[in-house]
């Protein structure tokens, strides 16, 4: 505590770290960027004769197809959860996030095994279940493990925001859909939109997963021209341009919403009052938190649990689950401060601070290996810097290590820490600080008696997806990762990717299962918060 | 105040963790061998283990796929911790070679044992192991005098009958690479469009994929590696018994691609990588491939024990030079875009 008191007598908040994290955030893309405005055209030349349309148009199909997937199934399930009471609630909560903790190219793995003729979905459903394949498979796989992220946001939303409004349109006479439709899904409409941020940045980087079933997307080309081509400047230029299309799709977007912001005054609300639900309308409920569960979680999980009795494992999983825990509770810790810090600095910060925010959310939406070709130019840059300043007792950064990897993980999933805390933190209203530091409290006592209860539930959400995502990343932790340190997601890369499927199996499972008590203690932590709220 | 205990608890495992786990952290005794690998097959970890066994060295790894092991040696420069590079694909071993990651290792040994046509003429790489593209097909569907070569793939009276992966896939690039020097880029762009028009399907999934459709009947024949074939005979016997694989062996013969180890340009440790490449050409090393990852060791005169690499039989493989391989690859990709193969 005194050297929290010593930082308020300073008077210096969290922003300007925040600025400078976000900063350091986008230096690989910036690399990438530098990396792009090099080398010759002519692979480039050839893609625009050839493909070039034909994956931009399935990029596009399949976003859009993802986005309506991802919102049908996050949207009324999140809204359910906060809302209403029904049997089996407390069980979805802890379910419905839960496909986000399987990597989506592991799931399209399972689903086409069984799917393709002879799979047991195949065979029990007499071949009426499509294959998953194609764009349409790929957007069905995409929709059932990433709608997690629309779930968490806007339940998140639906729980804190509008009560008091909702019931104001409840007892005006506004049907439940009505005050619904009204009042909570457009103050909802912030969270909402920053999980489809992340939906639509994730979709439109993977690789895996699009490759694995031919669906040949704008990322594919790009890593096409790497791969194929040996051209990783083109590759570079070609995630340049994927990038710049994210973003003007996102800044279109702000500035359409600029006119429209709504927010609820009078700060915390109690928490919300649950509904009970008629007979019908609860298997109606039961069933929309049961679809996304049973397609993202049971039926993946189930193919997984069947492969994996049936073979016997090559290597024990143990050091690779330690090496996850490892990296991905490190990473989640960084990320809190790194998202909260950029959230004020987004908040109450300048024009400059407000950019290097929304800069630092680039990293997400370039191509994972990609992003790990960034980190790796940075770090040889960094390297060469040192050199050159202190010779050859200048210390080893270049290439991999601990270090290296939890940078990159920050720089790529910096979007995902930095979302949840900003729509948090919106809501908070300035006239709260003024009134607290009216009273006598210093920035920093503010920050930790007034945001942090309030901003509680975002702060759990970023930890939690920053850990989940960090769980899952590929290329960078293959290519980062300290000598012999091995995590889950490569174990499972590695079998799968030799289209040992059944050896896969456990690391894959081991993923999901470690998801379940991080949402457990998310969710324990977040209920404890909100008995204290009310209590103080 | 609680997240601040759980913080601090992280953080403490973790930095005890990490401790020792530094790359370039040598270990407290006995000597260290860095290898950077794109292969992470058993084979593999048993050739580390016996290695480790046989000489007290401490062997540390990094697997990934070669296109990212090659930016990171490049960008590691003379910092790279790495002694040895394993990579799969002889278009990645030409690249990494025209990139200048390798040393060159003259071995007597290394050379007798390793025929020329399965290494580097100046010893910048030795093959380790190979794999050949082969064509499966339905035995009841197809007649075996029916096939031909890789051209057979074209022929109109295999229309809607064809199961193939994704072209941006290295294998397909390899054969295809190797089709044009045999060829010409003419032909070879011929026969890659009416393949692609002979596609029972979209290409997906992996050549196991490929089997399993043959297998269910979704296509007659398909163009895959041979070693998952013979993993499906030894532990999925059920899905390969109506399925037979036919050799390509045209003239010149089947399309082989292999896997390669050199020694790393910038290479702390070079006396020790070149007894671990040594070792990996002894005959109980090259065995391992074979009886554990399916593939045909390097040095041929190797005795193996596996009963579907013993009943698949004998071959005839396209003696081309593997740096074609490397070189036509980006024209390869180029012929299969304009074939609109996806």
């Amino acid at each position: 505590m005194a050297q929290l008191s010593g930082i308020g007598r300073l008077s210096i908040g969290p922003a300007p770290f925040g600025v400078a994290a976000a900063l350091l955030c986008t230096l690989p893309v910036l690399a990438l960027a530098f990396m792009a405005l090099s080398g010759g055209g002519e692979h480039l030349e050839h893609l625009v004769e050839t493909q070039l349309a034909e994956y931009a148009t399935n990029s596009i199909l399949l976003i859009i197809s993802t986005i309506i997937g991802t919102l049908l199934l996050g949207i009324p399930s999140a809204w359910l959860i906060a809302r209403h009471e029904f049997p089996g609630r407390r069980l979805f909560l802890i379910a419905l996030p839960l496909p986000l903790a399987m990597p989506s190219y592991i799931a399209a793995y399972a689903w086409m095994a069984m799917t393709m003729a002879g799979g047991p979905v195949h065979n029990a459903s007499a071949g009426l279940f499509p294959t998953v394949g194609g764009i349409a498979g790929a957007a069905f796989v995409f929709s059932v493990c990433l709608y997690p992220y629309i779930f968490l946001l806007a339940r998140q939303a639906f729980e804190n925001l509008g009560m008091k409004s909702f019931e104001a349109a409840r007892t005006l006479g506004a049907s439940p859909w009505r005050a619904f439709r009204s009042v909570s899904l457009p103050l909802a409409r912030p969270a909402i939109m920053a999980g489809t941020a992340l939906v639509v940045m994730e979709t439109l980087a993977d690789y895996g997963t699009v490759d694995f079933l031919g669906t040949p997307t704008f990322t594919v080309g790009i890593l096409r021209a790497w791969i194929s081509f040996g051209d990783p400047e083109a590759a570079a230029r070609l995630a340049m341009i994927l990038l710049l299309f994210t973003l003007l799709v996102f800044g279109g977007e702000k500035l359409w919403r600029r006119g429209q912001s709504v927010a609820e005054m009078g700060g915390r609300t109690k928490p919300a009052r649950r509904e009970t639900l008629s007979l019908r309308a609860r298997v109606i409920a039961i069933l929309c938190c049961s679809v996304p569960v049973l397609f993202g979680l049971v039926a993946p999980v189930w193919m997984l649990v069947t492969l994996a009795l049936d073979t016997q494992t090559a290597r024990s999983p143990f050091e690779a689950f330690q090496g996850t825990v490892i990296v991905a509770s490190l990473s989640a810790l960084i990320a809190v401060g790194l998202g909260l810090g950029a959230a004020y600095a987004a908040r109450s910060g300048g024009w400059f601070a407000k950019a290097s925010v929304q800069a630092a959310h680039v990293g997400y939406a370039v191509p994972g290996a990609v992003a790990a070709l960034g980190v790796i130019a940075i770090l040889a840059l960094f390297q060469n810097l040192l050199d050159l300043a202190i010779g050859p007792a200048a210390p080893l950064l270049a290439g991999g290590g601990i270090i290296a990897l939890l940078f990159a993980y920050q720089a790529r999933f910096a979007a995902a820490a930095i979302g949840p805390c900003e729509s948090a933190l919106t809501r908070i209203t300035p006239s709260m600080d003024h009134a607290a530091r009216s009273l006598g409290a210093s920035r920093w006592s503010v920050i930790r008696r007034v945001h942090a209860p309030m901003a509680f539930g975002g702060i759990a959400t970023a930890a939690l997806l920053v850990f989940i995502e960090v769980m899952k990343e590929l290329p960078a932790t293959m290519i980062l990762r300290p000598l012999d340190f091995e995590t889950l997601a490569v174990s499972a890369h590695h079998y799968a990717s030799d289209e040992r499927l059944a050896q896969a199996a456990l690391p894959s499972l081991l993923l999901v299962g470690l998801g379940i008590p991080i949402m457990l203690l998310v969710s324990w932590l977040m209920a404890k918060q909100q008995q204290d709220g009310t209590h103080s | 105040m609680r997240l601040g205990i759980l913080a601090v608890i992280v953080a403490a495992f973790g930095l005890s963790a990490c401790d020792g786990m530094q790359s370039g952290g040598a270990s407290s005794d006995g000597e260290m061998l860095v290898v950077f690998s794109s292969r992470h097959y058993d084979s593999d970890y048993a050739l580390y283990d016996a290695f480790e066994k046989e000489t007290g060295v401490d062997v540390r790894t990094i697997e990934a796929d070669g296109d990212l092991l090659v930016e990171r040696l490049k960008a590691d420069g003379a910092r790279s911790p790495a002694d040895v590079i394993v990579t799969v694909d002889a278009g990645r071993l030409w690249r990494a070679e025209q990139e200048g990651l390798f040393a060159p290792l003259t071995s007597d040994t290394l050379e007798q044992a390793v025929p020329a046509d399965k290494r580097h003429p100046d010893g910048l790489w030795y093959g380790l192991a190979s794999r050949a593209r082969v064509l499966v097909y339905a035995k009841d569907r197809i007649d075996e005098g029916a096939l031909a070569g890789y051209e057979s793939l074209a022929d109109p009276a295999m229309k809607g009958r064809v199961c193939v992966r994704s072209s941006g896939n290295i294998y397909n690039i390899s054969l295809l690479a190797a089709l044009i020097d045999r060829w010409g880029n003419d032909k070879a762009q011929q026969w890659a469009s009416s393949v692609a028009g002979n596609f029972a399907r979209d290409p997906q999934g992996g050549d196991t994929d490929q089997i399993k459709a043959v297998a269910a009947g979704e296509c007659d024949v398909a163009l895959v590696n041979h070693y998952y074939f013979a993993r499906l005979m030894r532990e999925d016997k059920d899905v390969v018994k109506d399925l037979a694989v036919f050799w390509p062996e045209a003239d010149p013969g089947v399309h082989v691609n292999v896997s390669g180890v050199g020694v790393a340009k910038h290479a702390p440790n070079p006396v020790l990588a070149k007894r671990f490449i040594e070792f990996a050409m002894s005959e109980k090393s090259q065995r391992l491939f074979a009886e554990l990852t399916n593939e045909y060791p390097a040095v041929q005169s190797v005795k193996y024990e596996n009963p579907a690499l013993a009943e698949l039989g004998d071959f005839k493989s396209d003696p081309i030079s593997l740096q074609k391989l490397g070189e036509n690859q980006a024209e390869a990709q180029k012929l299969f875009d304009r074939a609109g193969w996806p």
